[in-house]
């Protein structure tokens, strides 16, 4: 490998990456424009959760629309029923529902290959359910909206609700979320994890312990998810069942696909990609899901590698992340 | 109450075994998990739709699974068959892609409002059934699973082919060295699948709303029938289907505020106990 993903460089990416968003957020000065950025920072935030699951565990979630449903909805709850001040139902949250990813992935990633999209599809079907018809809980299908105080963190919420302080806010999130993720990915951890998704029973064989490293990438898979899901109930102020819906897990997965997620800021950039082509088909947004299926189709058949992949190819740098070797679509096809 | 909720369950549960006997065919000899499986019992139902209202139901009945059957060849011939090498999760994801080509499709032609198709004259009454007055049409869903399920099971354990079917599904390399044409097998197993699901979506017609969401419901209790049942098991699919038919009933009796989560509780625990379901995978 040529090139080494050390915290040096990530560092420098972390910092070249903030000042571009900086820049963005104080050059552009359409209200709409930036809304519409900060939702792409959002679900690229998504994505990127979605994307450390397939990239390290080589698994495919169809249900994280619940993690990003759940952020929301803790949050809406918390403060609804006073229980607790602002900062601290946003912490609550999220160590709440990292906690939670943590515990129920103990059982999910036990579930091989194929069996795993179908049964998360069912579990986020499941909060999907649970959200739309607990009305007491969850306010049923209209939803709760979220009341935020006044201040929040010692600064003024209107200060933190304007276009372009909420897009700089997300587009943090995002940058050091993929900086502590590939961080992290280039540890003797994500090294771990990745001879897991390659052969699992060879990576026993040398003394590694497989299951607690799989449940950990969910778990961190689950929080990035978790993560976005807050930053939308704070850029929206509201929390619906919609958010939970199969079609968001499956809309987060194919930006992964479209993106590609070999690397970290692969499925980011088809998250981008995805709000930026619906705004510009305009007439045809009706048939928006439909044009991105076959998209999906296309680069999952002629280009698996996605828009990052080519990108990567056309300067010619080296991939910094093994490739799916064959072992992992033997290991795939024996699990099934 | 309850035995009208027992009776509701089991029409439920044999939908499900004519929707989930598909996806069990498909799954044996594709190893493809068909997530447009329940986009393709929605564009049943919706061409079951204007075929009867054109002719009448049982045209529809026949003609419908006939249509789906044409479709299933061309989803074998130029999808599963090209794919067949590639990693599973691919075949997922393209199927995936279809499932959302589907659902705009139908929305397209058809509207986002509910239809419905009237049940065929013969089983519009009502019937007295053990001292319960049960719509005729639902004693013949009933019956038209227990026709797919015989039907079903008669070729698959006593016809050559079906003899085909299952060594193609447990051993397909070897199979084909025995000369069977393995890819002309599956794509007539795919064609029955896709007509299955075609068929239950002109059985689902009237007495399920047609509605843009009919799908998903659906195509989640399949999954969990055929992870339950054993992924590819037909009979592990159809013992599945009834008891999730049954497990629904009862559950909206006993136990309202977690009906619609039983099924999910149902499949976790059988993943957790035995991860390859209860009857393994053998067709």
């Amino acid at each position: 490998m040529s090139r080494e993903l050390t915290n040096g460089r990530i560092a420098g990416g972390v910092a070249v990456a903030l000042a571009a968003g900086a820049v963005v957020a104080l050059t552009v000065t359409s209200e709409t424009v930036l809304s519409l950025l900060t939702q792409a920072t959002i679900f690229a935030i998504f994505a990127l959760g979605v994307g450390i699951l397939l990239r390290q565990n080589g698994m495919v979630s169809f249900g994280h629309a619940a993690f990003y449903g759940l952020g929301g909805y803790v949050v809406a709850i918390l403060l609804e029923r006073q229980l607790m001040s602002a900062e601290t139902a946003l912490v609550t949250a999220f160590f709440g529902i990292a906690l939670f990813a943590f515990l129920i992935g103990f059982v999910v990633v036990r579930v091989p290959g194929i069996a795993f999209g179908m049964l998360t599809l069912a579990l986020g079907q499941m909060f999907y359910q649970v959200a739309s018809r607990s009305r007491n809980l969850t306010g049923g299908a209209d939803g709760i909206n979220i009341p935020w105080p006044d201040t929040l963190f010692g600064l003024d919420i209107s200060l933190l609700t304007r276009q372009d302080a909420m897009f700089y806010f997300a587009w943090s999130g995002l940058v050091l979320s993929i900086g502590i993720v590939a961080a992290l990915m280039a540890s003797r951890f994500g090294a771990t994890t990745e001879a897991i998704r390659d052969n699992e029973e060879r990576a026993r064989f040398i003394g590694i312990q497989t299951l607690l490293p799989r449940v950990l990438i969910f778990t961190l898979s689950g929080t990035v998810t978790a993560l976005a899901g807050l930053m939308s109930a704070f850029q929206t102020a509201f929390v619906s069942p919609e958010s939970m819906h199969w079609s968001v897990s499956g809309t987060a997965l194919m930006m992964v696909i479209i993106g590609g997620y070999r690397y970290l800021w692969g499925p980011a950039l088809g998250a981008i990609v995805f709000f930026m082509s619906r705004d510009l088909v305009g007439d045809f947004a009706q048939h928006w899901l439909a044009i991105f299926g076959v998209a999906l189709i296309v680069v999952i058949v002629f280009a698996p590698q996605g828009i990052s992949g080519a990108l990567a190819r056309l300067f010619r740098r080296k991939a910094v992340v093994p490739q799916a070797t064959p072992a992992v679509i033997h290991k795939l096809k024996e699990r099934t | 109450m309850l035995s009208i909720n027992i009776f509701n369950g089991l029409v439920y549960g044999a939908l499900l075994v004519v929707m989930s006997s598909g996806l069990a065919l498909i799954y044996g000899l594709r190893r493809v998990v068909n997530f447009a499986h329940g986009s393709l019992y929605m564009l049943g139902a919706y061409l079951g739709y204007t075929v009867a209202s054109h002719t009448n139901f049982w045209v529809a009945q026949v003609a419908v699974p006939l249509l789906m059957g044409l479709l299933g060849l061309a989803l074998d011939r130029f999808a599963f068959r090209p794919l067949q090498d590639r990693d599973p999760l691919t075949v997922i994801l393209v199927t995936f892609g279809l499932l959302l080509v589907l659902e705009d499709l139908v929305q397209t032609v058809w509207g986002k409002s509910n239809l419905s198709v009237p049940a065929p004259e013969l089983l519009s009454a009502s019937v007295d059934l053990f001292g319960m007055s049960v719509p005729a049409y639902r004693i013949a869903v009933i019956f038209f699973g227990l026709v797919v399920a015989g039907a079903l099971t008669l070729w698959l354990r006593y016809s050559k082919m079906g003899l085909f079917v299952r060594a193609a599904s447990t051993e397909p390399t070897i199979t084909s060295m025995q000369g069977v044409n393995v890819d002309r097998l599956s794509g007539l197993v795919v064609a029955v699948g896709t007509a299955l699901a075609g068929l239950a979506g002109i059985i689902a017609a009237p007495f399920l709303s047609l509605s843009p969401s009919m799908s998903s419901d659906v195509i989640i209790d399949s999954f969990v029938v055929v992870v339950t049942g054993g992924l590819g098991s037909l009979s592990g699919a159809f013992a599945a289907a009834l008891l999730l038919g049954q497990v629904q009933a009862v559950g909206a009796v006993y136990l309202p505020e977690f009906a619609t989560v039983l099924p999910y509780v149902l499949m976790m625990a059988v993943l957790l106990w035995r991860p390859a379901g209860f009857a393994g995978n053998r067709v």
